[in-house]
């Protein structure tokens, strides 16, 4: 049976290239963001405002989340080779 | 001695002792996998200062304190002072203005000293050039990300007494 990982690891090895530089792209970004959510949480920790921690957190478990989920469409590399 | 071993001997070898058999497995994939470690960390870094400020939360200065006598600091001039049961620093400033200001005398970014330059209405921190207004505590310039925390002050007589100031609620981005 076709499954999205059989079809994926057989394409072509150039597209599998631009699917993982676009995947750590997007992960990079996520890890960007979720430093600034620190930094402000981290911030306003100090200058005690705690009431914007919470969601800093939930933000920031989310792009976790997501980056998790990303992990799933990462390609395993095209194992489609000649016998 | 040969070449090869000549090589094999050298320090940088000894400094870097990872084959180039090994170097490669460090791949694009296991480097997204990597971001996503640090991801994780950061969330739980977000969750721990969460739950340090809502479990510990900082102690605030109850009561009042004396400092000293309005005569012992002349204009534009320091006290510095701990109140009992802390180990926080704090300055008195008498301003050129007449007035009294008391802030906490470390620095909001690395925790160095700062002191009040007299007649410039600035506290400023050697460390790495940070100003500070000596009327409110905000910043004036420098790498510090937040207003010096600051004490209420007021009189009985001649005597200087500080308090718990009100806090302003100010979002730092």
């Amino acid at each position: 049976m076709s499954n999205f990982r059989r079809s994926q690891n057989q394409s072509n090895p150039n597209k599998l290239n631009a699917i993982l530089s676009t995947l750590i792209f997007v992960l990079i970004l996520n890890v960007t963001i979720q430093i600034w959510l620190l930094y402000a949480a981290l911030n306003n920790a100090l200058d005690n405002n705690i009431e914007i921690l919470i969601p800093a957190f939930v933000a920031s478990f989310g792009l976790f989340l997501v980056c998790i989920v990303l992990l799933y469409y990462m390609p395993t590399g095209n194992t489609n080779t000649r016998k | 001695m040969s070449k090869k071993e000549e090589n094999l001997n050298k320090n940088w070898k000894k400094d870097f002792p990872i084959e180039k058999q090994q170097a490669t497995n460090v791949s694009r994939r296991d480097f997204a996998k990597f971001l996503t470690l640090v991801s994780g960390g950061l969330m739980v870094g977000s969750g721990l200062v969460a739950a340090k400020a809502y479990w510990y939360p900082k102690e605030e200065v109850e009561g009042e304190h004396f400092v000293c006598n309005k005569a012992d600091v002349p204009l534009g001039g320091t006290h510095a002072f701990v109140i009992q049961g802390s180990t926080i620093p704090y300055i008195l400033i008498h301003l050129e203005t007449g007035e009294f200001k008391a802030y906490e005398q470390k620095c909001t970014h690395l925790s160095c000293s700062v002191f009040y330059k007299p007649g410039t209405g600035i506290i400023h921190c050697p460390c790495h050039e940070g100003s500070f207004d000596a009327q409110t505590g905000n910043v004036l310039g420098g790498p510090p990300p937040r207003a010096l925390p600051k004490l209420e002050v007021f009189f009985k007589g001649e005597a200087v007494y500080v308090k718990a100031a009100q806090q302003e609620k100010v979002k730092v981005i």
